[in-house]
């Protein structure tokens, strides 16, 4: 266990070198953010000039050794867009995606589990089916179009919710929702696979023929054994729901990690980039472990890492 | 089950303890929702109409312009020319810093060397580098040396915000950037990154009051909300709409369109250097193809203007009564089918996202339907200014481009365009350049403009770029606030004030 | 007792269930047939006839379904953005679909460091934002509809790779893969034979899931502006311009919208439905 926990640690630490090393030079494959700092009347010579002073002239090799430096002592750069240190700027926008994604997984959940229970149970009800046809047709939509129009309903027309923008509790919950629709229906998916793989187990037909009845039997002994796979899949959604927060927070003015990645890469602000990348890095390794440990504890034929 | 309770608790107590200030406008505070965040309210480190936007509420300038559009004294109460290259201004004696310091010549002195200081690497520099020098005669006098005459001095210092001296020296650049100190109608409040700038209203200002005791700048960068915004009554004032979404306003209890004409001139840009459009013909068949009408009224909205030549009447140099050729598919058609199959190449009319796609598409089908092969390519912003000033050589054979000096003049737009020391140009045309080096170097303003009157009718006559419109700026505001928006695109809130 | 009456032979595709597969049908007919059923050119604009509603006229169009900001019929850009959402998503979902299932399958079967080499790989694109790449891609390679394939297949092939790495290893520890490894079977042999049928069923769910989700990606990359090239008529493209047009004019968003909708939630219900039948544990 120590052992294969060392081994992914150590792989991670390559794994997001590389990523960093990657990032690095594929950005600067494309220029540098020399001509978005200026305006149109600068003459070559201020470009030039402005080049040298952020240090953009410098053979690659010799900026890629300055970053590595800088990351040996844990910094990471300042911003050449808002001159204020990489760290701080994630710092200050990771607990608004924290919070979205938090959001977006307790909608998903809140809805997504329920419905795959009732799949489970009571397959060709009436209720099943249209709950399933909900969360199928919440995952069908794109979340910049499910965006505007709950802002449309709820915050222009009905002037329940403010449109966007953060500010309190009610700022969160169209953004969350909007983000949540996309994961309903994995959710439903997986807890009611989850689910009627456990009906199927010996001791739940031994405590049917000895009639407990089904609810009883989902609580005290199916919800723990169906919650591996489910935390599995969430592990991977949360992922899926980070990627998805970049047009969310986009559509809702939300001031989370996702705008500033879209808004550091079009601005060509590369250590920001570089920064949000390697910390996104470190979690979708994180959550990978966990899922591939998981995965492993559910299903024993699996050795953790081992050869044949 | 326990798990989702929990994590229901965090997200809650995380949420009650945000900022809960008033999510909707009240009376007292004004809500403006702009495209982005300012990247930095030093008003010297940066090029960035977002910051611009906010700032120039903190910082008063030595001239500004009045809602009119015409240079008007701010700190500086007048100005004498001493000779070709020496301005001398007397300034204000009651102005002070947010911080109670007296606004001195010293200060000025020290604004202007900051930024054209070559160590201090101020993008703007290019704006103010004909500035050689800046002396404090006396405490409300300064004189100030350009490099030749320079007849465009006074449009620049309208952009040169006055920053205290011993502020900056005491707190350092980053820490200036993080707590700016000027001497406008508002004094900085708080920056919540990523979400809104505040200031607070400065009630020892020395000029108009502004009539809302805070003023609160929003980041919200998807257009269709920041409408949504002013149509539910969360915001006061949205920048860059377009005409298409004021007509969403229009329908609004609350709200409404507010459009203003700007400096910014639109203008197919060519490769004249390179095939098909090395050939006059082809240009001049490329000026007959576009509508401009249609592209105003039809595809904007109308409250764009066709332009015949490279300037708006908003712009210093602008001559009345230049003529370009009307639109004549036929005409158009016929000088293509003329030149042959070497028109028929394809030609790559390249764009980046934040210009106006449907103009751009609009400008592609004009040309095909005249008999050209053009393609739309799109590419980001950054690779877009690179390729445009990389000069004759590899200059993209057409592009569409709105240009703005944010000077009002015609050299700050026509000598990067067409001259040959700017990577922009690839005209190559001697009487052009040699027009618009006269035109820089005497401050005659009747010599301007007959040097300038050359140049546009070179361009009406040989198309080595195709004006097209005088480009506007679409804002949104509640009902009830009264503004008139200014061509220069600032927004001094100061001016602004409720209806009752 | 009398013999058990006589049932109607049970069909394998019952209506029911597989009327998605009837509506998909239709949607690759329009994709294949776009220009016999489109009245007109999707890209000739007529400016003077913007923002029509449907059932309208200008000039010499008739809008079926109205008119966009540019003119053109709603109709006609319709039936032809058919053709790039379903080859964006067929091309985009069969490209990552198989480079991730060989990269999977290698690194399952063959363990140790080409296991540790391919997954650690897999990881580093997981990690790299999808924005990141499309607008790398589109400024390196230049803009359009095969690039817009080669981003979604960048960033979705290491889901692909996971799934059938993970699915490889359970499948290797058979018995009777072990036996086909003991009679002296070649690699390449029991991978095809016996590994890959095994583990096709999950990967073809997962396919099918994948197939939506680009539909939608096309629509997000549009969205951003890194989508395909305009004037060309996408169903995501015409969704993002359209949305500032909701509350004047809703057609020219809300009817590509629908259209969006009903393929996504056809094909997820098309893989639902391939699910079941497949995967024995989801019965």
């Amino acid at each position: 266990m120590v052992g294969f926990l060392l081994q992914r640690a150590g792989q991670a630490f390559v794994t997001i070198f590389g990523v960093a090393t990657l990032i690095f030079f594929v950005q600067r494959l494309t220029g540098d953010p020399t001509y978005l700092l200026v305006p149109e009347t600068a003459t070559q010579a201020d470009i030039e000039a402005l080049r040298h002073a952020l240090g953009f002239d410098r053979p690659l090799i010799v900026q890629y050794l300055g970053f590595l430096a800088d990351l040996a002592r844990f910094d990471l750069g300042q911003s050449v867009v808002q001159r204020v240190p990489v760290v701080d700027i994630i710092a200050s926008r990771l607990p608004y995606t924290l919070m979205l994604a938090g959001g977006a997984l307790t909608v998903a959940c809140g809805i997504g589990i329920p419905v795959g229970i009732l799949l489970a149970l009571f397959r060709d009800s009436a209720a099943a089916k249209a709950a399933a046809g909900f969360v199928l047709a919440a995952q069908s939509m794109p979340t910049f179009w499910s965006g505007i129009l709950l802002i449309l309903l709820f915050a222009v027309t009905l002037g329940w919710l403010p449109p966007s923008s953060t500010g309190g509790f009610s700022h969160l919950i169209m953004p969350s929702i909007a983000l949540g629709l996309l994961s309903m229906a994995t959710f439903a998916r997986i807890t009611r696979a989850a689910l009627i793989e456990e009906f199927t187990r010996d001791y739940v037909r031994t405590a049917r023929a000895r009639g407990v009845g089904p609810v009883r039997i989902l609580l005290r002994h199916v919800a723990k054994n169906a919650a591996i796979p489910v935390i599995t899949v969430a592990a991977l959604e949360i992922s899926n729901l980070l990627a998805g927060a970049v047009i969310v927070e986009t559509v809702f003015a939300w001031p989370g990690l996702g705008q500033v990645t879209v808004q550091a890469i079009l601005a060509r602000d590369f250590l920001v980039v570089q920064g949000v990348v390697m910390l996104g890095a470190l979690v979708t390794i994180g959550l990978n472990l966990l899922s591939d440990f998981l995965y492993s504890v559910v299903d024993p034929r699996i050795a953790l890492g081992g050869g044949r | 089950m326990r798990t989702r309770r929990m994590l229901a608790g965090a997200l809650l107590a995380a949420c009650l303890s945000l900022p809960g200030g008033a999510a909707f406008a009240a009376k007292e505070r004004l809500t403006i929702d702009l495209v982005g965040e300012p990247n930095s309210l030093d008003p010297h480190v940066q090029w960035n109409p977002d910051s611009y936007y906010v700032y120039r509420n903190i910082f008063d300038n030595l001239v500004t312009r009045d809602d009119k559009g015409v240079i008007a004294p701010q700190v500086a109460t007048s100005w004498k020319q001493l000779s070709d290259t020496r301005i001398q201004f007397q300034l204000r004696d009651d102005i002070t810093f947010h911080d109670g310091s007296k606004l001195t010549a010293d200060d000025v002195v020290f604004s202007v060397k900051r930024i054209t200081d070559p160590k201090f690497v101020s993008p703007q520099l290019g704006q103010f580098d004909k500035i050689i020098d800046a002396v404090a005669d006396d405490a409300r006098t300064v004189t100030l040396t350009t490099q030749g005459a320079y007849p465009a001095l006074l449009a620049q210092l309208v952009k040169l915000s006055v920053v205290p001296k011993k502020v900056v020296e005491a707190v350092g650049k980053d820490a200036f950037n993080l707590a700016p100190v000027g001497s406008g109608p508002y004094r900085f409040g708080a920056w919540q990154r990523g979400v809104s700038v505040t200031l607070n209203r400065n009630d020892a200002y020395w000029g108009t009051k502004a009539a809302f005791p805070s003023v609160v700048f929003r980041a919200i960068p998807d257009a269709a909300t920041r409408v949504a915004n002013l149509m539910a009554g969360t915001s006061d004032l949205a920048a860059n709409l377009d005409g298409d979404l004021a007509a969403q306003l229009k329908t609004s209890q609350r709200a409404k369109p507010v459009p203003v004409l700007t400096e910014r001139v639109a203008y197919l840009a060519m490769n004249v250097q390179k095939e098909p459009l090395n050939d006059p013909r082809v240009r001049r068949a490329i000026a007959q193809a576009i509508d401009k009408q249609a592209i105003t009224d039809g595809v904007l909205g109308g409250t764009e203007k066709p332009l015949a030549q490279m300037l708006s009447p908003a712009h210093e140099g602008f001559v009345e009564g230049i003529k370009d050729l009307p639109f004549d598919l036929a005409k158009a058609k016929a000088e293509l089918a003329a030149v042959g199959p070497k028109a028929k190449q394809e030609i790559a009319l390249v764009t980046a996202p934040v210009y106006d796609q449907r103009v751009v598409q609009a400008l592609q089908q004009m040309l095909v339907d005249a008999g050209l092969s053009v393609k739309i390519e799109m590419t980001d912003m950054g690779s877009w200014l690179k390729r445009m000033q990389s000069g004759p050589d590899s200059i993209p054979v057409m592009a569409f481009s709105r240009w703005s000096c944010g000077c009002q003049d015609a050299d700050g737009v026509l000598f990067p365009i067409l001259h040959s020391a700017s990577g922009w140009a690839n005209a190559k045309d001697k009487a052009i350049e040699d027009a618009l080096e006269a035109g820089r170097q005497t401050l005659d303003p009747a010599k301007r403009l007959a040097a300038y009157k050359t140049v546009h009718e070179r361009i009406a006559s040989e198309h080595f770029v195709i004006p097209l419109y005088q480009a506007a700026q679409m804002y949104g505001t509640s009902k009830n606030l009264v503004w008139t928006p200014t061509p220069n695109e600032s927004i001094f809130v100061n001016r602004m004030s409720w209806k009752d | 007792m009398s013999a058990p009456a006589p049932s109607l032979p049970r069909r394998r595709f019952p209506l029911k269930r597989w009327w998605p597969i009837a509506i998909l049908a239709v949607f690759v007919l329009t994709a294949i047939c776009a220009p016999l059923l489109a009245p007109y050119d999707p890209n000739a604009q007529n400016l003077v006839g913007r923002l029509k509603p449907p059932g309208t006229a200008s000039r010499s169009f008739h809008y079926w379904l109205g008119s966009d900001e540019l003119g053109r019929d709603l109709l006609s850009r319709i039936i032809y953005g058919t053709r790039v959402s379903l080859l964006v998503a067929v091309l985009s979902v069969l490209l990552s679909g198989a480079f991730g299932t060989a990269l999977g399958l290698i690194a399952g079967y063959r363990r140790g460091w080409v296991e540790i080499a391919v997954m650690r790989i897999a990881d580093v694109f997981l990690s790299i934002p999808a924005v990141l790449l499309a607008i790398i891609t589109v400024a390196v390679l230049g803009p359009s509809l095969v690039n817009v394939v080669l981003v979604l297949a960048l960033t979705r092939w290491p889901r692909y790779a996971r799934v059938a790495h993970a699915q490889t290893l359970a499948t290797a520890g058979m018995a009777y893969v072990e036996n086909a490894v003991l009679s002296g079977g070649g690699n390449a042999r029991i991978l095809f034979r016996h590994i890959l049928p095994n583990i096709a069923g999950t990967l073809i769910v997962v396919a099918t899931l994948e197939f939506g989700l680009m539909v939608l990606f096309e629509a997000g990359l549009s969205f951003l502006g890194l989508g395909v090239q305009p004037p060309t008529a996408s169903w995501g493209s015409m969704l993002s311009t359209g949305r500032n047009y909701v509350a004047t004019a809703w057609w020219v968003a809300t009817l590509p919208g629908l259209c969006l909708f009903a393929l996504v939630l056809t094909v997820n219900l098309t893989g639902d439905a391939v699910r079941d039948r497949l995967d024995p544990h989801f019965r």
